[in-house]
């Protein structure tokens, strides 16, 4: 039952990592061998936000795992929701900007490089799964406070739009249509009665999705206008006892989104790390960031990537095209992509594709995260990425004065890279030295 | 003579926030903006004092001040929007003043100015995040300085009328009070506080009209915050409020603030200079 609410921005989880070795693509600036997407964690949730100026295209990326007929969410809205306004995106589309934005691992090679050796896959232990709440009842219950703004079915999807005067009302309301959730939950549902805010209610349409023939939930989309640029995460956090990775794709067609009411810290960067980390990238992203979330004591949100869309360097994967940028919800372009006005005094040196993008990492929790995220984008088109570097030394004969030299040089370098290993993650030097030998 | 003016004690307080800003939290600042808001504001002053006929004993001091203040709270990645901040902000001294008296805080001008006539300004409520470390020497500072100054009164009225109603609403709403706690530490909000509204030059002279005025900043920025969601809340309601001193001071009268005053304490041979 607390699994219901724990869906509600979300949608948890996955949980086999593979580190799907794409074939290797030359960049200008390094070679991009890996890359740390979002199958690392095994409850990210994962949000696409296309926002200019008060408009809102919200994606949920839906990773359910259950049954179908289990699933259910219930999201606050800030205004009333029509049909038109839900939509459901492809599922790769989220996966897109996912393999687009993740933090990568690049690699170098000194004179005459030596041929690396690829072989990596790398599994972690699945996350149990929850189940959502049951079977709705149609019933429109006016004494409880609750009116049912909008019904209407948008694919594998059932929707309900409710609007509630009380808390203790919705709460009756949603246990009486078969909805289990949470104690605590009325709590958390006043705040945002108060707000005048609606809710979102989907829960699957069986007949439907088995029509569609599709394996899975796609991803729900919902667009809206509001000068509210905010996420709401308290209602999943109602019964939560471990914190929950958020992941954050904003659109934007101006530059960097960044959070108001926390700091936005980006993730450590651009670092030589020794060249056996190649082998598991993935274990060393995951080791860096919790160290770095705990250095940051636990209350701030992670700047993972920040790029126009135009261009990558190096790329993980292709930018997104105009048709994949409109299913992400982007919808300025209007097919020929003008960037936003800029006054000719501003113009900005290089060409922009109208879009830039934001990924943010929040991992939260209920002591250090007690209000709702909340946005701004801003104007500053600084690129960003998390990127990790490999530098492979010479290893062909040395007999010169100058070869020498380097190899001297190539022993303190070892050391240093040993030691920001050890500085960024929680890897012991001593392992770390044994390892590169 | 260093450290004889009390605005000595304010630009120290100023530059160390800013290095300790920029060391410590994940600034998108880059130094050579700081030199163009510095540059920009002494020139701007000189300029425009010789041009106005003051001639250049006119204060240095006045305009390092709000250079620090714009590189602290201004974000741009543009060196000329940072330059236009910092014209606009001594520039609004020269002409929005009646009676001798400059009614909008010059480093708010030029924030408001860069982020309404630019493309490509903006400000980080969330830059300093919400750590106590920080808030507890802002106090400490602000206070320090304020003491000195005898302006605690607008930061203790705005900071009492915002806690205030954002706690009637925290109430309301039901949220639970590490809410209301969370959304008052923010770091952002106490240096303005402490520094921004604290300016004597440009605040209402006598002790009520101080009072109703940060309070009605304190009203502006709850309703423009959480009825209009804007995260520069602040900057634009002393902003709009701005102009009000000059009704104020009309009403509630009395002796205007000069630095001199205080020099007059310290070293009485510059009062001489001047």
């Amino acid at each position: 039952m607390n699994r219901f609410f724990r869906l509600l921005v979300s949608l948890l989880l996955v949980v086999i990592v593979i580190f799907n070795f794409t074939p290797a693509a030359w960049a200008f600036c390094g070679f991009y061998v890996a890359k740390a997407d979002t199958k690392l964690y095994n409850k990210a949730s994962q949000v696409v936000i296309a926002r200019s100026g008060d408009r809102t295209v919200l994606t949920m990326a839906n990773d359910f795992q259950g049954k179908v007929k289990d699933f259910a969410v219930v999201v606050p809205v800030p205004t009333l929701i029509k049909k038109e306004q839900v939509k459901v995106a492809p599922p790769k589309i989220v996966e897109r900007l996912d393999a687009f934005s993740a933090p990568r691992l690049v690699e170098y090679f000194d004179p005459d490089p030596c041929a690396p050796v690829y072989n990596f896959s790398k599994a972690l232990p699945a996350a149990p799964m929850g189940r959502a709440a049951n079977r709705m009842d149609r019933k429109k219950d006016s004494s409880l406070g609750v009116t049912v703004e909008a019904r209407f079915n948008v694919g594998e999807y059932d929707i309900l739009i409710l609007s509630a005067k009380e808390s203790g009302g919705l709460e009756t309301w949603l246990h009486r249509n078969g909805y289990k959730i949470p104690r605590g939950a009325k709590e958390l549902l006043q705040p945002y009665i108060r707000s005048g805010m609606k809710f979102f209610v989907a829960k699957v349409n069986l007949d439907k999705f088995d029509e569609s023939g599709q394996q899975f939930l796609r991803p729900l989309q919902i667009s809206y206008q509001s000068a509210k640029f905010m996420l709401p995460i308290r209602l999943g956090m109602a019964n939560a006892k471990t914190e929950q990775d958020l992941i954050l794709y904003i659109l934007s067609p101006k530059g960097q989104a960044e959070v108001t009411n926390y700091r936005t810290v980006k993730v450590p960067s651009n670092v030589n790390i020794p060249i056996f980390v190649k082998q598991e990238f993935g274990g060393f992203y995951k080791s860096m960031f919790e160290k770095t979330y705990i250095r940051e004591d636990r209350k701030v949100a992670f700047l993972e990537y920040a790029w126009d869309m135009g261009s990558c360097d190096p790329c993980s994967d292709d930018p997104l095209n105009p048709e994949e940028l409109e299913q992400a919800g982007v919808f300025w372009l209007n097919g020929n992509s003008n960037p936003p006005p800029i006054s000719p005094r501003f113009r900005r040196p290089y060409p922009t594709s109208g879009v830039f993008i934001t990924r943010l990492h929040v991992r939260y929790s209920r002591n250090k995260f007690p209000e709702d995220l909340m946005f701004q984008e801003t104007s500053d088109r600084e690129s960003f990425q998390g990127r990790y570097i490999l530098q492979y030394p010479f290893t062909g004969e040395l007999n010169c004065s100058a070869g020498r030299e380097y190899q001297q040089s190539l022993f303190r370098r070892k050391e240093k890279e040993a030691q920001s290993l050890a500085q960024l993650t929680d890897w012991k030097i001593q392992d770390i030295r044994r390892r590169m030998k | 003579m260093l450290f004889k003016d009390i605005r000595d004690y304010q630009i120290l307080f100023l530059a160390c926030f800013l290095v300790l800003g920029i060391g410590t939290r994940d600034w998108t600042i880059h130094p050579e903006f700081i030199a163009v808001a510095i540059a920009t504001c002494v020139i701007t002053q000189l300029l425009l004092s010789l041009v106005s006929g003051k001639g250049l004993t006119s204060n240095i001091r006045s305009a390092l001040i709000t250079a620090l203040g714009l590189s602290l709270l201004l974000r741009t990645d543009d060196w000329r929007t940072m330059a236009i901040a910092a014209f606009a902000a001594i520039g609004s001294k020269f002409i929005f003043q009646i009676d001798h008296k400059h009614f909008f805080n010059p480093a708010n001008f030029g924030i408001i100015s860069a982020l309404s006539l630019t493309h490509n300004a903006w400000v980080s409520p969330g830059q300093w995040g919400e750590d106590w470390w920080y808030v507890l020497i802002f106090l400490g500072t602000g206070g320090l300085i304020l003491n000195r100054i005898g302006r605690w009164d607008t930061t203790a009225a705005f900071l009492g009328a915002y806690s205030f109603l954002e706690a009637m609403r925290n109430m309301w709403l039901g949220w639970t009070w590490d809410v209301f706690f969370h959304r008052l530490s923010s770091g952002s909000l106490i240096l303005f506080a402490l520094f921004m509204i604290t300016d004597p030059r440009s605040i209402p002279n006598s002790r009520t009209g101080r009072m109703i005025w940060a309070v009605a900043i304190a009203v502006l920025t709850f309703i423009l915050r959480n009825y209009f969601f804007l995260p520069t809340a602040v900057f634009w309601a002393l902003f709009i409020l701005a102009p009000l001193t000059m009704l104020i001071d009309t009403i509630w009268s009395s002796p205007r603030f000069t630095w001199l005053k205080e020099r007059k304490v310290i070293n009485p041979l510059l009062q001489v200079q001047i």
